[in-house]
């Protein structure tokens, strides 16, 4: 608990409103933690702070500076002239005068020190120069709540109400419902609340609307799953691109991700898959093995170590990794401990670089909750480890992933920084309240942001913080927070119908049911070889398929569905779109962009595997609606042509083809049987998922949003950056994509062909979520009927609302 | 209850009582600016005061511009000329040691090879070494090198590392307001091999995107990165930013705007505003300088870099790398037909180089601008590595004489000795430091200089300590490793 004394926090607010009270040192006002702290620290604190004690005199606390030293107590409280630590910095005789070298104190200096003692030198509760010797406790604790106010029940007001109360704080006054709308949207989904399902919010009576709408975006996994993916590539370093790839040094684990996140999989479930994984998971514990030799400290094995230290328990393990810490209580064994539990051969211990001729054994940080027996075998040790780290006693667990989600929905950590649980959280309670809560309820993400999101202290007015440099944080609400480059760019995308169509995550995106999956056509491809009897088709043999066909326009929306036993590449008008070498994982692919008007090839080089005679087929089948509705198919059958001449990696003719008729394979039952329904969902999947915005979290960064703070995944970074540069300013003034994008915005709107006023309103609504005030109407309107071209007038409003603190900042 | 100890400083202003109080909050609002770190993993870098202050030297300049000899530039091709024998099929390769023959310098006691007479001319201008020693990283990857060589660590690292322009944004801050501290020209980020492995250096790492590159990967399109987007007029983009101050001024909530965050992104768009609408946004346009001065570095893309560089310069930049850009098996990559493509790379860089070097002796810059000319190794017709080295052999057509052109170069790395040049900037002048072996293999036997020391010599030229350190994740880092790094006293007048 803090218990500062709410005389003293008044003072301890920094920034402006201090700033027009500084001259105020004459009223008796003194703010330690600026004025003092800085000039004892600077001047005092070498010979009398930490575990130096000059003369028998510490300045720790302000019981060891009033306890004084060798020669007496160090001032007299509201004696400044009588007090001996003024005495000694006025002192003229250079064998007594403090501090003994260098220049005496400036006389400014003198001067607060003298307001400080005359007001009885207050001391900022927990501020110290003693050195750091908080230790978080390992166990799961359950605090009391206290009793709480009429209508504010819920156990994190509970908490919160009765610290505000103890720093003789009011009520935060609840945030209206547009404001509260839009936060919510973007922390959960993302993105902006689409102007209908906004308003129908802002409409609705019902006293419990805010919950109703909480509920409705943690249901639409989808945005949901898109909008945290970001969250999680951060915390587990998963990206699409990124050192070490260029040499199959690093394994995406985003398929697993994403399927975890739609289906809401409980947090120790994932750990456990992570530490222990599986094939699709095994990207995080492997790390990255890059490139030539690397030292001692970043092998994959003490990766492992460092990884699972930040990520699931906010341990620096980086510095114990080539010595012993020196900053906290790891040790060079406890990183090579987590390391041999991963390590698959002997692991030596380095220290800085160099062997020391010991071995390291397999040992888990944290022996209280149980050890690891070293002779298991390396899947059994990780199974063990997985076990221990989700381990219900293990409140390092739960604390470290309740804070980093408080974290991001609030603004702020209850532990800061959310890698460093080491550090003395500024309120243990509501953490250890939090962590208890998220186990009884089995470890579900989604309904600890429930959690979050329904408390009033979510839905208050969020803080104005003047500086951030804080001393001592006080909780005064949430706090706003950036958008990511993410959310900036989705939002932008969402304002101006811009995003692209194609994205790089190796993953079908969304959850639909079996329901809508088996609401489709039916499949009417064949599967084709190059001879019908191909149930014994030769080992190795390649044959290389293709068909044309005629546009007049593309069609809007068309999908396909592939695969070929056993392996292929589809090319479409000689742009690769597609490979895979597993017969029975199915390929949806979006199929329209890579089309254009009049003719389109196909090709698809295929090959069967083995040594011995064994089936070989290909099946592939588009899908869509020409001008008239009908639905269209572009299928293979015995229309398609084969030749033996091979295309390279960019679909070009090795040699001349000479053509021949494909034929349909005999027994298609063999592959249908097993995978007539995948061919079928996937290609519905393909279909539908072309009316979802594609989500940034779902691209390779590109320069607008790396400028934007999106991290080169190479370390775990958890935090984005808060505040702006110029160099980001220039971006968003002038970035050629950003530019695109709002020339298609203004187009857009364009296209809704509305009244000035109106689209002035719908512009304000979509981006700011409220109507424009009277003012901002008439400023609007005044840019849209200059005498110049429309579409850059609509321009030019779009980027002045999406450059605003409004737009960009989440309060 | 909280226990945390501080560490901060109180801005300047506030020493002062006799500011008036509007005054010190606009100060105070500007100091935030530069306070304008991105949370970091750990919390934001927090200098560290150690209990020895740290003195920072006295700086010979105020400015540097890096010339950066992507892909390995051989030392024996270049600056360090040895046995010159002339291409004929059937000559044993490993009786050849220079490609081009040696050429006289305008300082008497140096010779440089053929194809870089320009430069020959320069020489009096600043320090040839040739002992510049770089470490063995084990297999020889051009992108592991130039992380080393760019940050001072060698990768990967548990931290990104910043880039030697990002410790001087960092440090020493922009000299002109408006023109960003570190720029680099002429190295493209996207679409190129390896495009990771660059941006994993050419970044401000933990220091954040406040101190990061300015990245202008086509010196002739710099002009665009400060101008309104194309197609915007000077009017349109000034009526833009009116209308977006006046939204913002119309803005309902009165009460949030002294947050620190809205101030931020306001200060910001103000910074860059000012900056795409003022005189100095004309320092990137090099098709405003007169044609005579152009056309003379108009030779190649960085020759137009070097012609950025020093407008940018002028205006103030603060730390400039011109690269005559890393593409694996390009340009000094030579994994085969060496020579030929020495030729055309003397060709790009001889005459700018030199231009650049005179331009700023004639505006009085020279003397205050510390330039660079470095790679991240050299290269060797036989060697691999260094004597000693466990390297695979790298050239893609090894032969043992000469059959065709093709063999005729420089085709294998070499880390035991290259050339750097020094000019301006308080570093002595027509003079030559250190020297390589004269028989193969040309490892540096006189002086030899690390990149630690080499680095800590530019950073002594800045004025910045290489005792200057920022607390990390807890960990205290350095410019050059762990502080180990040392001047070289003897390169400086």
């Amino acid at each position: 608990m803090n218990n500062i004394s709410p005389r003293f926090v008044c003072l301890v607010s920094i920034g402006l409103t201090y700033l027009c009270t500084f001259p105020s040192l004459a009223f008796g006002q003194v703010d330690f933690a600026h004025d003092i702290y800085p000039i004892l620290k600077k001047h005092c604190a070498k010979c009398h702070g930490g575990d130096e004690k000059e003369g028998d005199f510490s300045l720790n606390t302000r019981a060891t500076l009033l306890a004084g030293g060798e020669h007496g107590p160090a001032i007299k409280q509201g004696d400044a002239p009588g007090s001996l630590l003024i005495q000694l910095v006025t002192s003229t005789d250079s064998e007594k005068r403090m501090p003994p070298e260098g220049e005496p104190l400036p006389e400014s200096q003198v001067q607060k020190l003298k307001a400080w003692i005359a007001a009885g030198a207050p001391w900022e509760n927990g501020l110290t120069f003693a050195k750091n010797s908080y230790e978080p406790p390992l166990k799961p604790r359950t605090p009391t709540l206290p009793p709480g106010q009429t209508g504010r029940l819920h156990p994190i007001d509970r908490i919160l109400d009765s610290v505000r109360a103890a720093q003789g704080d009011a009520i935060l006054l609840r945030a209206d419902d547009s404001t509260f709308a839009r936060r919510v949207w973007l922390d959960l989904h993302g993105t902006l609340p689409p102007v209908d399902q906004l308003q129908a919010f802002l409409e609705d009576v019902s006293p419990n609307k805010r919950e109703k709408l909480i509920d409705l975006l943690l249901e639409d996994k989808r945005n949901y799953t898109e909008h945290w993916l970001t969250f999680w590539n951060d915390l587990l370093r998963n990206d699409y691109g990124g050192t070490g790839f260029i040499t199959g040094g690093r394994k995406q684990i985003s398929a697993w991700l994403y399927r975890s996140l739609i289906e809401n999989k409980p947090y120790d479930v994932m750990a456990r898959e992570l530490i222990s994984p599986t094939a699709e998971s095994t990207g995080f514990a492997d790390g990255i093995r890059w490139r030539g030799t690397v030292s001692a400290g970043q092998t994959v094995e003490i990766q492992f170590s460092q990884s699972v230290g930040q990520s699931f328990l906010g341990i620096n393990l980086k510095c114990a990794s080539c010595h012993d810490s020196f900053i906290d209580r790891w040790k060079l064994d406890d990183a090579y401990g987590l390391a041999a539990i991963y390590s698959k051969t002997p692991l030596e211990i380095h220290r800085c670089d160099k062997p020391i001729g010991r071995e390291a054994k397999a040992a888990w940080l944290f022996p209280e909750l149980g050890t690891i027996d070293p002779t298991l075998s390396q899947p059994d040790r990780l199974k063990r480890m997985a076990e221990l780290m989700t381990h219900p006693e293990n409140g390092r667990f739960t604390r470290t992933i309740v804070n980093r989600l408080w974290h991001r929905l609030m603004g702020r950590g209850i532990v800061e920084p959310v890698d460093a649980m080491q550090t003395q959280p500024w309120n243990e309670d509501l953490l250890d309240w939090l962590a208890v809560d998220f186990v009884e309820q089995r470890y579900d993400l989604k309904k600890m942001m429930r959690r979050i999101c329904t408390s009033e202290a979510y839905q208050s007015q969020a803080e104005v913080v003047d500086d951030p440099r804080e001393v001592l944080y006080r909780y005064r609400g949430p706090r706003g927070k950036r958008m990511t480059a993410e959310q900036f760019v989705d939002s932008v995308w969402q304002l101006c119908n811009a995003a692209p169509t194609l994205y790089d995550a190796p993953l079908l995106r969304g959850d639909l049911t079996e329901k809508q999956l088996d609401a489709g056509p039916s499949l009417e491809a064949d599967w084709i070889w190059s001879y019908a009897d191909a149930n014994r088709s030769p080992g190795n043999e390649r044959v290389t398929f293709r068909k044309t066909l005629e546009f007049k326009e593309v069609p809007p929306r068309s999908a396909a569905v592939v695969t070929c036993d056993n392996s292929f590449e589809l090319f479409v008008n000689q742009k690769r779109v597609a490979a895979s070498d597993q017969w029975d994982q199915v390929q949806g692919v979006v199929l329209s962009k890579y089309l254009k008007p009049g003719k389109n090839e196909i090709v698809l080089a295929c090959k069967n595997g083995g040594e011995q005679p064994n089936p070989a087929g290909l099946f592939f089948e588009a899908r869509w609606s020409d001008a008239n509705g009908t639905l269209q198919r572009w299928k293979t059958d015995a229309s398609w042509e084969w030749s033996s001449v091979e295309v390279d990696k960019n679909g070009k003719w090795k040699g001349k083809p000479e053509w021949k008729p494909a034929a349909v394979v005999s027994n298609p039952e063999i592959w249908m049987n097993k995978i007539g329904g995948q061919l079928k969902s996937r290609l519905r999947i393909a279909e539908l998922s072309q009316s979802w915005m594609v989500r940034a979290s779902l691209l390779k960064s590109d320069t607008l949003q790396r400028n934007l703070g999106r991290p080169n995944r190479d370390q775990i970074v958890t935090s984005r950056p808060n505040q702006w540069s110029t160099l980001e300013a220039l971006d968003l003034n002038n970035a050629s994509s950003l530019d695109q994008y709002l020339t298609r915005g203004a187009q857009h709107w364009i296209d809704q062909h509305l009244s000035t006023t109106d689209l002035i309103d719908r512009l304000y609504w979509q981006s700011l979520s409220r109507a424009p005030t009277d003012s901002e109407r008439k400023i609007a309107l005044e840019c849209l009927e200059k005498d110049s071209s429309p579409s850059e007038q609509i321009q030019d409003l779009l980027w002045s609302l999406t450059m605003l603190p409004e737009f960009q900042i989440i309060r | 209850m909280q226990t945390r100890s501080l560490d901060y400083r109180l801005p300047d202003f506030l020493e002062d009582p006799s500011m008036p109080p509007r005054e010190a909050r606009r100060k105070f609002l500007q100091s935030l600016a530069a306070a304008t770190t991105a949370t970091m993993m750990m919390g934001e870098p927090k200098r560290i005061v150690a209990s020895d202050e740290v003195i920072h030297p006295k700086p010979t300049a105020d400015a540097c511009i890096l010339l950066w000899m992507a892909g390995g530039m051989a030392a024996p091709d270049t600056f360090d000329p040895k046995r010159y024998v002339p291409f004929e099929v059937g000559v044993p390769v490993k009786e050849i040691e220079s490609t081009f023959p040696a050429i006289d310098t305008i300082v008497d006691n140096i010779k440089i090879t053929a194809g870089l007479e320009n430069i020959a001319q320069v020489l009096d201008r600043g320090t040839l070494i040739r002992s510049h020693v770089l470490p063995d990283l084990g297999s020889i990857l051009h992108s592991r090198h130039q992380y080393h060589w760019h940050t001072g660590y060698v990768p990967p690292q548990t931290v990104a590392c910043p880039h030697l322009g990002a410790w001087m944004a960092k440090v020493l801050g922009p000299r002109n307001p408006v023109i960003p501290p570190f720029i680099t020209i002429g190295q493209r980020l996207e679409g190129v091999g390896e495009s990771e492995e660059l941006k994993a250096f050419t970044t401000a790492g933990y220091f954040g995107n406040e101190f990061g590159p300015m990245v202008l990967p086509y010196p002739a399109e710099a002009a665009q990165s400060v101008r309104p987007p194309q197609g915007m007029n000077a009017s349109r983009f000034q009526s833009r930013y009116g209308l977006y101050r006046k939204l913002v001024d119309q803005h309902p909530h009165r009460e949030v705007m002294s947050d620190y965050q809205q101030q931020s992104l306001l200060r910001s768009m103000e910074n860059a505003y000012r900056l795409m609408d003022s005189k100095d946004r004309d320092a990137f346009d090099i098709m405003l300088e007169p044609k005579e001065s152009y056309d003379r570095y108009n030779v190649s893309h960085f020759g137009q870099g070097c012609l950025l560089a020093r407008r940018l310069v002028e205006a103030g930049a603060r730390f400039i790398e011109v690269t005559t850009e890393y593409v694996p098996f390009l340009n000094w990559d030579t994994h085969a037909n060496g020579h030929e493509t020495l030729v055309r790379m003397k060709k790009e860089i001889d005459q700018p180089i030199a231009q650049l070097i005179l331009d700023l002796e004639k505006r009085g810059l020279l003397d205050r601008t510390l330039v660079i000319l470095a790679s991240e190794f050299s290269r060797d017709m036989i060697m691999e590595g260094k004597p000693g080295s466990t390297a695979n052999d790298q050239t893609t057509d090894p032969v043992e004489s000469l059959k065709e052109m093709k063999h005729y170069g420089q085709h294998r790395h070499f880390t035991g000795g290259s050339c750097v040049l020094m000019f301006g900037g308080g570093i002595k002048r027509g003079r030559l430091f250190g020297s390589s072996a004269v028989e193969r293999p040309f490892v540096a036997v006189e002086n030899p200089i690390s990149v630690m020391d080499l680095h800590a010599t530019i950073f002594r030229a800045m004025g910045i300590s290489p005792k200057t350190s920022f607390e990390i994740e807890g960990r205290p880092f350095y410019p050059t490793e762990d502080g180990k790094g040392v001047a070289v006293q003897d390169l400086f007048v």
